[in-house]
This record gives structure tokens, C-alpha cells and sequence, in this order.
């Protein structure tokens, strides 16, 4: 395979990016359930860095170097020009995500992934200008390796090897986008059509350039304003341009993903994809609908007499569209194994279990993607149970079956150990699937997303929960030593034979324990937490109580000290409050009138609250406080 | 919005029950010796995406009405004035009477909130807080107590403490 070195390359480059962006995600997990607590802005420096590391620099960039070795495959090798922008997207991508890295864990930017406009120009202290600027930077290479590469891609599909029969560009393109399938005469080829997994990357080529050139202003914009703060841009704005791209970018990993699933399942089912010329209605479709299905991320913004509303009904229909790619593609996979002498290798395993997860991650989607039910899950833990499925145990399994099959099949090297990849896959596709649940099932109860320290009452949850993830941990452990001892050519150990029943049932048991383990821990957690949360209500319970009907000053004075939210921005120690934005009121001890009127007044980050509170809760807060400071 | 976090639960429950058996029957059938007339089922795809467009169909047509859009603010509603910014909530007043719709009217001053209506872990309305711009968030309360705002909207360091209360009394 003459793309294999620029293909490895990828899939190294991305898994180490795998290793370094799952550390964090599972340090931000448990620093969530409460253990080794990180401070509030590297928590969202660590997700910001998470984000987009996983998302893009893992899951994106794999399969986009999966993407070439799936049309080498069909027949479709680079040329020249593509070769050339491939090696371009390799390096734009690199240090993108190095420079994503560096503004994030040195610099503490912490403006989420989405970094939703303005929010980089409002760091509250935590980061600067050069960190916005780098970030922006960052980022706007990571897309031109996006629009590179869709450019390699068109460059490869719309080549010689289509067999097209008149050689105009849109009559090419209609082809690659598989319209012969529909009008043999309009779209003739000869002697072949186009291979089914030339289609899903003809769609996403052309999408990706669409959908990332308006986000590159953007990000341009934001480098400028960085350094000239009288620039900006409407924020309303900002945010569908936002979206305009992250929507399509979803897209940029699955639909090369389907192209990894309609070369590699048909191989090993050893029959064509069972598909009627009807999945290229749903390739059409798709081609059209993922760019304008960006607005279902922004269902619930509607400002009184702007056009948004009506904007974010048009796509509900449009999202819909976008399920029939995936439902008809589901239909030929599944029908294409059905009653196939499909084997339990470790490629076919995690294949298989990309397609349920694939399956039940979209119907989750369905959810999110209907109007009347986002009003409830829309920026609740339910929506990142919902991508992290996806994105890992879909997105991420295609991936690691690509790796799985790519090793022996084009570079010649056996899998070490067999049986440790399988443990590799069955333990993630537990860990993540469990976790997900749990994320799915918070969401569900009201839990936001994005939170540092989520809200009491979700503590059990979240420490059930996190047994599962150390299994994902535990998983990419395996993957790691297995990889190393593939790649440094270590002895292959004999598979299981047959008769090895013994063996079978021994590392069967040893799975069952891990898993029960998780379970058991899980159980313990969920009791704990739910332990914490009820002796906390019953402080609470205790002290409204305190003696007389009437709550003492103290008591009410740290009611209103909680319900304000005071606590976000001061640590106080008496409240259990740990905020660092502003002044440490246990240090700073500021007498009780200095408390009156900057709670009344506000003064510089500090908001004024006499709207929010009466100047008798106002009183209050301040005899609390200054009673309770510094003790 | 009542009751709809318990019919999201039921309805993905279902699904995933029935996807988890449609898995299963497809491991069932693998390593079968008589292999099915592929002819046939690529033919059935078209039956297929007929079901689905069906289903997406009656899915969009049951639930396209209950969207929160171009709702106009009733003559009897009570306005409360919400003030976003980095990181509090100003509400004005923070005391409405049950059974009498709400308009609070919603701006921010930096950057993009979210505006999230709670009464103890139950998640009650939402609505995005745009810098620049008036969000109106019209909702009736049917139970009288204290209720808590959370930011659904990430804003920065200090998101998870942006809390503010207010009253729904008789």
C-alpha cells in the first residue's frame, strides 16, 4: 500500500493525542466526583484541552488518514497534489493541536472548545490576550488541515480512477457523490460505478470547505480583536458561524468512519454491502442537509424579535433529514453480516460493536434534535452522554478496528496478543457505554454540563459513575503495552486454539470480575455520595432549626451567602465556598461596612446586588461574613 | 416541559431495549451456512427508508408545536427583569405570585448565559442570554416556594457558582 507510511502517521500521531486527551478527561471526571479536586479554571482549561483534543486532534484526524487508505483500496490512490496537501494537513493539524495545548494547560485558556464569542475577551483574570491570539491561532490551523484535506480528498475522488464518462467538474462530482446510482445515463461511468466509500468522503470534502471557511473569518477576526479590542462582531452571529461549522464537523467524523465500515465489512463478511441504489438518495440528502442543520445546537436561543426562532424550526426537519444516511447505512452493514460467515476476530468484534453503539448514540441524538425535548436536555449532561458514545465507542472503534486490521494487512506486523485487543475493546465499549448512561441518566435529572463542581445532589451519580471510567483507563493501558509490543516486533503469542476451553473460561471470569468489580465500586460510590449529599441537608436541617423559630443572623446571613452565589467567586471557609476570582474573604477579612457596600454597589467584576437582595438580606450577609471570616 | 424528562426516559429505554435485540438476533444469525438472498434485501432498502422517513415524519409532525418560539408576552404576565453578567443574576423583582405567567426578560452584559429555572434538582424552563439582545422566557408557576437559576450556558471560572433564587408566593 503506497499510502501506508502517511497513514501510520496519522493513526500514531492521533493516538498519542488519544493518550494525552483521555488523561484529562479522566482527571476532570473525578475531579467532578469530588476526588483530587482541581481548582475551577484548570478544570476548564483541562476540558477546553480535552475537547478539542479528543474530538479533533483523536477521532477527526484518525480517520482522516483512515480516509486515504479506504481509497487506496477502492482504487483511488493520491496524486501528487493530494500527497502533497495530505502531508500539508498532517503538520497544520500537529501543531494546531500543540498550540491548542499550550494556551490551554500554560496559558489557562479556558473558553471551552466551542469558545463561544465573546467569552475569550472575558477570561475574569484567569487569561490573557496572547492566550486568546494562540488559541485563535491554534484553532485556524487545525481547520486549514481540515480544508486541506477535503481538498486532497476531492483532488483524489474526482481522478482518473472514477471512470466517468464525460469529464466536466459537476458531472465528476455528481458522480462521485454516487448520482450515477440514480441516473446511469446523466452520471454514466465505464466500466465500473464509483465504490460505495467514495461517496460518504465526496460529501464531507465538499461540506467541510463549506462549513469551516465562515469559522476561519471568525478566528481571524478574533486574532485581530485580540490586540485591537474597538473590533468585534455581533455575538448572535458569532454563535451560528460557530455552529454553521460544528455541526459539519461531527460529520468529519463520521462519514469518513462509514467509509471505513463499507470497505472493511464487506471484506470480512466476504460478501459485497448489500445496498440498493437507494443509499445514494440518502448521500444526496446528506450532502445538502449537513450544512444547514447547524441551528439545532442553538434551539434555545430565540432573542425577542430576531429570526432565530424561526430559523431553529426549519432545522428541526433538516436534522431529521440527516438520520437517513445513517439508518440506511445501518440497514446494508447489518444486512451485509446477516447470515455471513462473519468471525468474533478482534476486527470484526469492535466493528460490530461500533454499529449497536452507532445505533443507539443516534437515537439519543434523535432526542436532542427535536425541539420539544431539547427544552430539556439542551446543555445537560445528557448531550455529552451522547457524544461521548458516539465519538468513542462508534467514531473511536472504527479507528481501532482500522488499527486492528491495518497492522497485520498492510504493515505486516500480527497483533502481539489477540486476546489483549479484545480485552482492549470489550473493556472500553463497557466502561464508556456505562459511563455514558450515567451521563444520559444525570442529564435526564436536570445535571448541567460544563460545571466545575456540579451542583449537590449529583454526587452519587457521579461517583458510580467513575468506576467506570477507570475500566476505559485500565483499557487504553492494555491497548498501549499490546501496540508497544506489536510495533517493537515482539513474538505474536499463539492464539487460542479451539480446545483451549479452560482458557476461555478463565480470562471469561477474569472479565466478569473486572466488570463486577466496577459495579461493586460503582454501588459503594452512589451510597457515599448519596451519604455526603443527605448529611449536608442535614446541617442544614439542624442549624435553620438552631434553638428558636426565628433563624439566627448567622444562619440566614449564610442562606443568602449560598443562594447568591457568593460562593462562585470568594472562598469563604465556614461556607465550604472555594472560589478564586475575587478577594479570599478568610484573608482579605473585610470589615462589615466595606461588605455592605460592595455587595450593594459592586465595584469592578464585582456585581452590584441591591436588585437581587433586600438591604436587610444585604445586612445579613455581611454580619455572616464578617462573623464567620478567617475562622 | 412537565412530565417530558419521564417521557424521554421511557421512549429511549424502548428504543435501546429494541436495539440491543436487534444486535443480538443479527450475532444469532452470523456463521449460518445458507447465506439469504442479498438481491432481495438490497431491494427491501427502499421499504426500509420508506419506514423511516415515516417514522421521522410522525416524530416531527407530533412534536413541531411545542416549540418556544415568537411567544407573545400575555397583558396579566408579571415582568421580571434578569440581568446577566459574569458571574451573578440580578432578577427584578425576585418574588411572583403562582398561577400568573411569568415574562422574565432576560439580557446579559459580557457574555453568553443560559438561563435555567430549577426547583430543587427539577429542572423546570431555559433560555439562552444573548449579550446585546432581550431573551424573554414566558412560564407559568403552578407550585409556590423558592426556586433556584443556574447558568446553562458556559461563561467562565465562575459558571458553576452563578446561582440566584427567587419566590413563587400565593
Amino acid at each position: 500500500v503506497r499510502s501506508g507510511r502517511l497513514v501510520g502517521r496519522y493513526l500514531v500521531a492521533s493516538t498519542v493525542i488519544l493518550l494525552a486527551s483521555g488523561l484529562l478527561g479522566i482527571l476532570i471526571r473525578e475531579s467532578q466526583a469530588g476526588i483530587g479536586t482541581l481548582g475551577a479554571n484548570t478544570w476548564y482549561a483541562l476540558m477546553t484541552a480535552h475537547g478539542l483534543g479528543a474530538f479533533v486532534g483523536w477521532a477527526g484526524f484518525a480517520v482522516m488518514g483512515l480516509a486515504y487508505w479506504v481509497l487506496e483500496e477502492v482504487g483511488f490512490e493520491l496524486r501528487p497534489l493530494g500527497r502533497v496537501l495530505a502531508e500539508a494537513t498532517w503538520w497544520l493539524m500537529v501543531v494546531g493541536v500543540a498550540g491548542v495545548i499550550v494556551s490551554t494547560v500554560f496559558m489557562h485558556f479556558a473558553g471551552s472548545w466551542v469558545f463561544l464569542y465573546p467569552l475569550p475577551f472575558h477570561g475574569a483574570g484567569q487569561w490573557g490576550k496572547w492566550a486568546t491570539a494562540l488559541f485563535s491561532g491554534s484553532v485556524l490551523l487545525a481547520g486549514l488541515a481540515i480544508v486541506t484535506w477535503c481538498l486532497a480528498i476531492l483532488d483524489t475522488v474526482l481522478g482518473p480512477a472514477l471512470h466517468a464518462v464525460k469529464s466536466g467538474i459537476g458531472n465528476r462530482l455528481g458522480v462521485a457523490l454516487g448520482l450515477g446510482y440514480l441516473w446511469p445515463k446523466r452520471f454514466a461511468t465505464n466500466p465500473t460505478p464509483v465504490p460505495y466509500a467514495v461517496i460518504p468522503l465526496t460529501v464531507i470534502g465538499i461540506d467541510m470547505i463549506i462549513a469551516t471557511l465562515p469559522l476561519a473569518a471568525l478566528l481571524v477576526e478574533m486574532i485581530i480583536q485580540a490586540f485591537s479590542p474597538g473590533v468585534h462582531v455581533d455575538p448572535l452571529l458569532a454563535k451560528n458561524v460557530l455552529w454553521w461549522f460544528g455541526h459539519p464537523v461531527v460529520y468529519l467524523l463520521l462519514f469518513p468512519a462509514v467509509a471505513v465500515y463499507y470497505t472493511l465489512v464487506p471484506k470480512l463478511a466476504n460478501r459485497p454491502l448489500v445496498a440498493g441504489n437507494v443509499i445514494a438518495v440518502a448521500w444526496a440528502v446528506a450532502v445538502v442537509a449537513n450544512v444547514v442543520v447547524w441551528a439545532h445546537h442553538v434551539y434555545l436561543d430565540h432573542p425577542d424579535s430576531s429570526a432565530q426562532g424561526t430559523i431553529n424550526v426549519l432545522m428541526q426537519p433538516t436534522t431529521f433529514a440527516l438520520v437517513i444516511p445513517s439508518a440506511l447505512s445501518l440497514y446494508s452493514l447489518g444486512m451485509t453480516i446477516y447470515r455471513s460467515d462473519w468471525t468474533w476476530g478482534v476486527v470484526e468484534t469492535t466493528l460490530f460493536l461500533g454499529l449497536f453503539s452507532w445505533l443507539t448514540a443516534g437515537l439519543s441524538g434523535v432526542i436532542n434534535a427535536t425541539i420539544a425535548f431539547d427544552k430539556v436536555v439542551h446543555n445537560t449532561l445528557w448531550i455529552v452522554g451522547h457524544f461521548h458514545q458516539m465519538a468513542i465507542v462508534n467514531i473511536g472503534f472504527v479507528v481501532f478496528a482500522g488499527i486492528y486490521y491495518l497492522l497485520p494487512n498492510v504493515y505486516g506486523k500480527p497483533i502481539w496478543s489477540e486476546s489483549l485487543a479484545k480485552w482492549h475493546i470489550w473493556l472500553t465499549f463497557i466502561g464508556v457505554t456505562v459511563n455514558s448512561a450515567f451521563w444520559l441518566w444525570q442529564g435526564l435529572e436536570g445535571a448541567p454540563r460544563r460545571f466545575a463542581s456540579l451542583p449537590s445532589g449529583y454526587e452519587a451519580s457521579t461517583r458510580a459513575a467513575l468506576p467506570f471510567v477507570a475500566l476505559v483507563a485500565v483499557a487504553q493501558v492494555i491497548f498501549v503495552v499490546n501496540m508497544w509490543q506489536t510495533l517493537t516486533g515482539a513474538e505474536p503469542r499463539p492464539a487460542r486454539q479451539k480446545g483451549d476451553g479452560m482458557l476461555v473460561a478463565a480470562e471469561g471470569a477474569i472479565m466478569m470480575i473486572a466488570v463486577f468489580l466496577a459495579l461493586g465500586a460503582g454501588a459503594a460510590g452512589f451510597f457515599l455520595g448519596r451519604g455526603t449529599a443527605s448529611s449536608h441537608t442535614k446541617t442544614v436541617t439542624v442549624q435553620g432549626a438552631g434553638g428558636s423559630t426565628t433563624p439566627s443572623v448567622n444562619t440566614q446571613g449564610k442562606q443568602v451567602f449560598t443562594s447568591a452565589g457568593c460562593g462562585g467567586c470568594h472562598t469563604l471557609k465556614d461556607a465550604d465556598s472555594s472560589g478564586t476570582i475575587g478577594p479570599n474573604l478568610d484573608q482579605t477579612r473585610p470589615p462589615r461596612p466595606l461588605v455592605v457596600a460592595r455587595v450593594t454597589d459592586g465595584m469592578g467584576k464585582m456585581p452590584s446586588f441591591k436588585g437581587q437582595l433586600s438591604p436587610k438580606q444585604i445586612q445579613a450577609v455581611a454580619a455572616y461574613v464578617t462573623a464567620v471570616e478567617g475562622k | 416541559v412537565a412530565g417530558t424528562d419521564r417521557t424521554i426516559l421511557i421512549a429511549y429505554a424502548i428504543a435501546t431495549v429494541l436495539s440491543a435485540l436487534v444486535t443480538l438476533a443479527l450475532f444469532a444469525s452470523t456463521g449460518n451456512r445458507r447465506p439469504p438472498d442479498t438481491h432481495k434485501l438490497a431491494e427491501f432498502e427502499k421499504r426500509w427508508l420508506g419506514i423511516v422517513v415515516a417514522i421521522l415524519v410522525a416524530l416531527l409532525v407530533a412534536t413541531i408545536w411545542f416549540t418556544p418560539y415568537g411567544k407573545t408576552t400575555p397583558s396579566d404576565a408579571q415582568v421580571v427583569a434578569v440581568n446577566a453578567e459574569q458571574f451573578a443574576w440580578q432578577l427584578k423583582p425576585s418574588r411572583v405570585r403562582v398561577g400568573v405567567p411569568v415574562a422574565f426578560v432576560t439580557r446579559s452584559q459580557d457574555v453568553n448565559h443560559g438561563f435555567g429555572i430549577y426547583k430543587g434538582h427539577k429542572f423546570i424552563a431555559q433560555i439562552q442570554v444573548v449579550p446585546d439582545r432581550d431573551s424573554t422566557l414566558i412560564h407559568t408557576f403552578h407550585q409556590t416556594g423558592t426556586y433556584t437559576v443556574l447558568c446553562l450556558e458556559f461563561c467562565g471560572v465562575g459558571h458553576g457558582g452563578m446561582v440566584a433564587t427567587f419566590a413563587v408566593t400565593k
